[in-house]
């Protein structure tokens, strides 16, 4: 098992304007299960196959159990890699795939046999391994391609968006089947996604990268609850996080936010010291952290429109002043577009945000 | 109105047989029969069949050195058309190098010249290097006409190979060397069989190259072989016919050896 050290990685193309990473640093424990989470470009996957060793390192250093790895080719860097189109061998059997990796690193005919059958029980795919893949259904491919990686028992395992070609609900059970997977090899893994439920079901620690730059690293629960920036905030969740504009006034101990024609209390939830000067901030809450209220006092709203989802109903409105807002309300409510509703936000479930940079603002330490 | 349809298809496929086919088999009847039979009546069946004429063509026409030096020839050329073409397609395909585009365009710009321009340059080539009226040198120059060609189609396919691939292969720490013999080649296979029928079947009917560049008796090929039975007074056609038909077996014996990965190619889905 493995630590694997990612020191101001970056990576440039030729003749591109600005870098594809950028200056990425971050540690992945040993046996940890690290995601990588971001929007199509972010630099997710070039990291990925940088730390693969199928990308070449432009600057910074990669480290692997504090072995300095960069010059090291892939096939040198005991790692598994798990693909989005799977990539099994179109002219070789399942039992085959399983064994290619292998049967390059010398290891006996006998125990090759023992780990691919070990390997195909597990994951069941004993029946299967005569057959070729395209005679698979995606998910067996998929079962496969992680076979593949599992075999060789390598020090990091990579996954590179290994679950967007499969239906919902495979990807699901899928899904189920990498966490326990990762809970019984106990090894090191990096796992690259767009998805977010991937990410905070998957991951030990998520890192949301954003541009080619880390926007934030930490355990699941916290970049959702604490997002360290709006990109972040709206990245995580759906509907994603309210941002509206808003202006602080009180005093400090009774601060408010005015948005909607009215105050959102935040006492004392932020540090003064730390606002902006001429208090303009964002204002960030989470559609599930909003109860409705009389629209009498208070900020308020116009229903935009209703989505009745059965478990909830998600209410799109327009805030009074401007700006859109997602409510995530009960399944019972009643509501028709064009009615005022009223909204109410506890303190702690409010975020600020610099304007000019999009940055939190930090909250009191409590 | 679906009989008629069909009967409309099956009225235009017969004609497109016969037009195929006719020549071959009015040539197989020919083979079976003497020349003077066939100066009385050019389209009567070959009764009685003189199926003797193929042991004499084989024998006393020396056409089994013919069909030696040909299989000979044809095949080392076809091997190292293959085994060269693929690797430089695979490098062109894969692999991004300065001017690999220039490179890829100017190898594949040379078809444009006809064969009677390059001749008698090639043939000054091959006296200087001692080549000329050697087998070697005959299989050189097939190597380098159907050099291009050969790279271009299986490039085209190299290129349709998902990238993937070769990367999973290298995590799995095969070196570039191995990728190519146990990834890329076999995936490649069907169009591999196309060039391999395509080259054969070209080289094994070659004839001007053959011509002049080759002289000596004992070097000869089949179609040259052939051509002895042209004289300038007289055409043995009946034997002509005979070896045109003792010509044509490998070539389908290629085309049937091959034909199943060659539709495996055309009907692609060898990939995903």
């Amino acid at each position: 098992m493995a630590v694997v050290t990612l020191d101001r990685l970056s990576k440039r193309y030729e003749r591109a304007h600005k870098p594809a990473v950028e200056e990425v640093s971050l540690t992945v424990a040993d046996g940890e299960f690290m995601v990588l989470l971001g929007p199509s470009g972010c630099g997710k996957t070039t990291t990925l196959r940088m730390v693969a060793g199928l990308e070449s390192i432009s600057s910074g250093k990669l480290a692997i159990d504090e072995r300095v790895v960069n010059a090291v080719p892939a096939k040198d860097r005991d790692i598994a890699m798990v693909f989005q189109s799977y990539a099994l061998y179109p002219h070789m059997r399942v039992r085959e795939n399983l064994a290619f990796g292998l049967r390059r690193r010398g290891v006996a005919r006998p125990e090759i046999d023992q780990r691919v059958k070990d390997v195909a029980a597990a994951l069941g795919l004993s029946e299967l391994l005569d057959r070729r893949p395209h005679a698979l259904s995606g998910g067996q491919r998929q079962r496969v391609a992680l076979g593949r990686a599992i075999v060789r028992d390598p020090k990091v395992f990579l996954f590179d968006e290994p679950l967007s070609n499969l239906d919902a609900s495979l990807r699901a059970s899928t899904r189920q089947e990498i966490a326990k997977l990762h809970r019984r090899l106990e090894a090191t893994m990096i796992y690259v996604t767009h998805d977010q439920i991937e990410a905070m079901t998957l991951g030990d620690r998520i890192c949301v990268m954003h541009d080619g730059k880390v926007a934030q690293i930490g355990p699941p629960l916290e970049v959702y609850r604490r997002p360290a920036s709006v990109f972040v905030a709206r990245f995580l969740g759906s509907p994603p996080m309210n941002i509206v504009p808003a202006r602080l006034d009180g005093t400090e101990d009774r601060l408010s936010a005015l948005a909607g024609g009215g105050g959102f209390g935040l006492d004392g939830a932020v540090d003064p010291a730390r606002l902006p000067a001429d208090r303009a901030v964002l204002l960030g809450f989470r559609p599930e952290d909003v109860s409705l209220a009389s629209p009498e006092s208070g900020p308020r709203a116009i229903v935009q429109a209703v989505e009745l989802l059965g478990a909830e109903t998600i209410v799109s409105a327009t805030l009074e002043g401007g700006g859109e807002i997602a409510v995530r309300a009960p399944r019972d409510l009643v509501a028709q577009p064009g009615e005022p509703i009223g909204l109410a936000v506890p303190p702690q479930a409010l975020h600020l945000f610099d304007p000019a940079t999009g940055a939190a603002i930090p909250r009191r330490a409590s | 109105m679906e009989v008629l349809r069909r009967s409309a298809l099956l009225l235009a496929l017969s004609l497109y047989t016969a037009f195929a086919a006719g020549p071959f088999v009015w040539a197989a009847m020919m083979s079976l029969r003497t020349t003077t039979e066939i100066t009385r009546d050019h389209f009567a069946l070959p009764i009685p069949a003189h199926f003797e004429k193929f042991p004499l063509a084989w024998f006393s026409s020396n056409y089994s050195v013919y069909f030696s030096n040909s299989a000979m020839i044809v095949l080392s050329a076809v091997l190292i058309l293959t085994i060269v073409g693929a690797m430089a397609a695979h490098c062109f395909a894969r692999y991004r190098f300065r001017l690999n585009r220039v490179l890829y365009f100017l190898i594949f710009s040379t078809i444009i010249f006809p064969p009677q321009i390059t001749i008698i340059a090639l043939f000054q080539i091959l006296v200087q290097y001692g080549l000329y009226d050697t087998k070697a040198g005959l299989v050189a120059v097939y190597v380098a006409i159907q050099l291009p060609l050969t790279i271009y189609i299986l490039e085209t396919f190299f290129a349709r190979i998902p990238s993937d691939l070769f990367d999973a292969a290298r995590m799995d720490g095969y070196s570039e060397w191995a990728i190519f013999w146990r990834v890329s080649f076999p995936i490649a296979l069907p169009a591999v069989a196309t060039t391999v029928i395509l080259n054969f079947i070209l080289l094994w009917n070659e004839f001007l190259y053959a011509v002049v560049l080759i002289t000596d008796e004992a070097n000869r090929t089949l179609p040259l072989g052939i051509q002895r039975f042209m004289g300038d007074q007289l055409e043995d056609t009946g034997m002509i016919a005979t070896g045109l038909m003792i010509a044509i077996v490998p070539v389908i014996l290629v085309y049937a050896f091959f034909s199943e990965k060659l539709i495996q190619g055309m009907t692609a889905g060898a990939v995903k």
